[in-house]
């Protein structure tokens, strides 16, 4: 292959090496790439296999385990509380992909030279994801107080009322939205960005000359040349999305609410169910299987976007 | 394609400079997390039977350790504050891996059903420990709670929440009530009492100084923990007998706007609480440190009244041996130290306020004394009553599940207007449902 490529380049015959020169010769690139293979093998496919076997079991961590085929699956599916997580987590994924469309738009303007001290602007909106998760939580409980919260002095400057954003079951989950949506939305504005800064301006210049408009351009050059990068944000927030922890779990969980997910499970998402039952109910094998049925609902997710919206599909 | 955007282009020399730098930083900064400061003991050796690992949450245990080196000097105790949610799961995870368990382990009373429910535990009654030499020494309610159902002690009872209604002297006396603690728990007899009393202040102060916080918490907390903690007598779940008339009043309360509708547990509650939006609470002994802390100007202004109707607990700690330590008798030296010893019970208590659970240990003058903290009041002999008088049920393994059930039903009724018997009825069936191995 390349050996011989490079040997016709120096001008000599590619010459017949001996197997083991062959051996030593293909086995340097493995062993080059085989440092993720391992650790990938023990912190990543082991688990996911031991998880997957584990959803046939029942077991509370101390006692032996127990095997019990299908039997969490059937409870999984006649389980009430499992669905209103999954609509939940459905409804966050929708909601928060917002935050996708925010993220290009800034992009672009960041992109277009209309700003200066673009970086700034760039590390500014990636802050977010860096901050601590529990200052983020003081800070948004805070502000989503009822009584005492800047959002509702706000909301009251414009003579809306206040909302109960943490107590109020119609609220939660746009209150988890809006802390998702903030937090994210640099990420993606930073891989836009990059996107859109790998497209040659000489294409631009082209269609200008061609006598394109500002429309023409964005949608029949940026768009298209941008599928790539914008397929690779969206199933990023679809699985993100659909493993909602951290922001469920400041707002509605632990000391910040009585019952996990707030009023009525409404803002109960699919991981904090499944980490409460696992560690606070004990029951490791529930988990898993609730592990293994979300990552069937994120892969069939990602299935149907790239199928019918990503670029598999028809432009 | 023509010029490709020129970016950056770094040489080969720039580039194997700044991957030099960079491994060489990466290398001291793992260096550094290496050492831990301080001077307490840096890491136990696994070989050395008389060194031992201890877990909590809370540096107050510093004070218990320091106490303990002081008295013998034949083991050393290596404290490691682990966070309070960490201290149970890790715990867990430790007993499903076979390893990694602490040889002192410290449990919360809203988690210990899941340990005494399902092992992992020494035994504390047996050989060598005998813990029942301390049994009638021990508040009896925290025994019953540190036992599994056969019996087995498998927790070391450590300290307790006596709770009791706590109002502020300052804004009831502004409202021209008599604060004194003596007339004011003669007036308190029956809950009714209490709720008359948060009319009247609501009357006297326009509405602007509710009673207390949140009904949901300050209400009904202590007239569901006046019956004993746990959702369970046995294998039977008490959701409706526990907590329909509770909820009833607590739901009334409300929707009279007799509490201030503010959320326990966050900035609102301080912040309510710093510009005097409630004028009591019911809370157990331990809130003292946090006050004195975080609400210096309330020094001095707390008087306590046992509850009415019956005496509640709220909170506490155990202390237990997993069965994988290999150096159990040094872990109960320390374990005897600190929970049944009157050196070490105390040591932590004057120096944090956490409540023994040993009662020789509240013969100590201190407990006779006028504490600053309430005005004078002598709240700690009475906390000593209040202990007395609680009632204890074996917690069950799914209490933990049980509570998020029926607290999510709760807050239906707080913030739905959810009628209470029939949420209470949805509680019990959804756990009946969820729950194995219990009946209504």
């Amino acid at each position: 292959m390349a050996q011989g490529t490079l040997d016709a380049r120096a001008g000599r015959p590619a010459a017949k090496l001996s197997t083991m020169q062959q051996v030593r010769r293909s086995l340097w690139p493995y062993l080059f790439i085989a440092p993720f293979f391992i650790l990938f093998a023990i912190f990543g496919l082991f688990p996911y296999l031991y998880a997957f076997l584990l959803s046939f079991q029942e077991w509370d961590g101390i006692s032996p385990s127990r095997w019990v085929g299908l039997e969490n699956y059937s409870t999984l599916m006649s389980d009430a509380v499992w669905w209103k997580a999954l609509y939940n987590s459905v409804w966050l994924l929708v909601v928060t992909s917002i935050n996708l469309v925010i993220a290009f738009a800034l992009a672009f303007i960041l992109n277009s030279g209309l700003v200066r001290f673009k970086d700034i602007y760039r590390t500014a909106f990636f802050m977010p994801i860096v901050a601590s998760s529990v200052a983020i939580a003081l800070v948004f409980t805070t502000l989503f107080g009822l009584n005492y919260g800047l959002v509702n002095y706000v909301l009251g400057l414009v003579g809306l009322g206040p909302i109960d954003w943490l107590q109020d079951a119609r609220w939660a989950k746009p209150a988890v939205a809006l802390v998702v949506i903030w937090r994210y939305f640099g990420w993606n504005t930073v891989i836009y960005l990059a996107g859109l800064q790998s497209i040659s301006t000489d294409l631009y210049e082209a269609a200008r000359v061609d006598g394109a408009r500002w429309r023409d351009i964005f949608f029949h050059i940026t768009l298209p040349l941008m599928r790539p990068t914008i397929t690779f944000t969206v199933i990023l927030s679809i699985i993100g999305a659909l493993q909602l922890f951290e922001e469920p779990l400041m707002l509605f969980g632990g000391t910040a609410s009585t019952s996990p997910g707030g009023t009525d499970r409404s803002a109960l998402t699919v991981l904090v169910y499944l980490y409460s039952t696992a560690f606070q109910y004990v029951e490791f094998g529930y988990a898993a299987a609730m592990s293994v049925a979300l990552f069937l609902v994120i892969v069939v997710f990602s299935f149907l976007y790239y199928r019918f919206l990503g670029s598999a599909s028809e432009a | 394609m023509g010029a490709q955007s020129d970016g950056w282009r770094m040489d080969r020399r720039k580039f194997l400079r700044s991957t030099a730098t960079a491994a060489g930083g990466l290398g001291l900064a793992s260096c550094a997390g290496w050492t831990t400061p301080g001077a307490k003991l840096g890491a136990n050796d696994p070989n050395n039977p008389n060194i031992i690992t201890v877990w909590f949450w809370d540096d107050s245990l510093q004070f218990a350790v320091d106490a303990f080196h002081k008295s013998q000097n034949k083991v050393k105790v290596y404290f490691q504050k682990i966070g309070f949610d960490d201290a149970h799961q890790k715990l867990l995870t430790s007993f499903a891996a076979g390893a990694g368990a602490p040889d002192v382990c410290s449990l919360e009373i809203g988690l210990i059903g899941g340990f005494t429910g399902r092992g992992g535990l020494v035994d504390l009654r047996k050989p060598p420990f005998d813990a029942d030499q301390f049994k009638d020494d021990i508040v009896e309610y925290k025994w019953i709670q540190g036992s599994s159902a056969d019996g087995r002690l498998v927790a070391m009872p450590w300290d307790i929440g006596p709770a009791g209604l706590w109002y502020r002297a300052d804004l009831l006396g502004e409202a021209g009530f008599d604060t004194d603690p003596g007339k004011m728990a003669a007036r308190i007899q029956k809950w009714d009492d209490w709720f008359q009393l948060a009319e009247d202040l609501k009357k006297k102060t326009g509405g602007k100084t509710a009673l207390f916080a949140d009904s949901f918490n300050d209400v009904l907390i202590p007239m569901i923990e006046q019956q004993g903690h746990g959702w369970f007598d046995g294998n039977k779940l008490m959701f409706v007998q526990k907590a329909t008339e509770p909820l009833k009043a607590a739901l009334r309360l409300h929707q009279q706007k007799l509490d201030a509708n503010i959320q326990w547990w966050g900035a609102e509650w301080s912040t309510g609480l710093r510009r005097n939006a409630f004028a009591a609470m019911g809370i157990a002994s331990w809130m003292q440190g946090g006050l004195t802390q975080d609400q210096p100007q309330t020094i001095g202004k707390w008087r306590v009244i046992p509850a009415p109707e019956g005496d509640f607990n709220w909170g506490g700690s155990f202390m237990a041996i997993p069965e994988q330590s290999t150096k159990k008798a040094a872990a109960w030296e320390f374990l005897k130290y600190v929970c049944c010893s009157v050196e070490g019970q105390n040591a932590i208590f004057k120096a944090s306020g956490i409540f023994p659970a040993y009662k020789p240990a509240w013969k100590d003058p201190i407990y006779d004394a006028p504490v600053e903290f309430y005005g004078g009041q002598r709240t700690y002999r009475l906390y000593t009553e209040i202990a007395g008088g609680v009632p204890a049920n074996v917690v069950h393994r799914s209490d933990r599940l049980a509570s998020d059930i029926i607290n999510n039903e709760i807050t239906k009724v707080r913030n739905q207007n959810v009628d209470p018997a029939a949420a209470m009825q949805a509680a019990q069936a959804e756990a009946l449902d969820r729950i194995n191995g219990i009946v209504a």
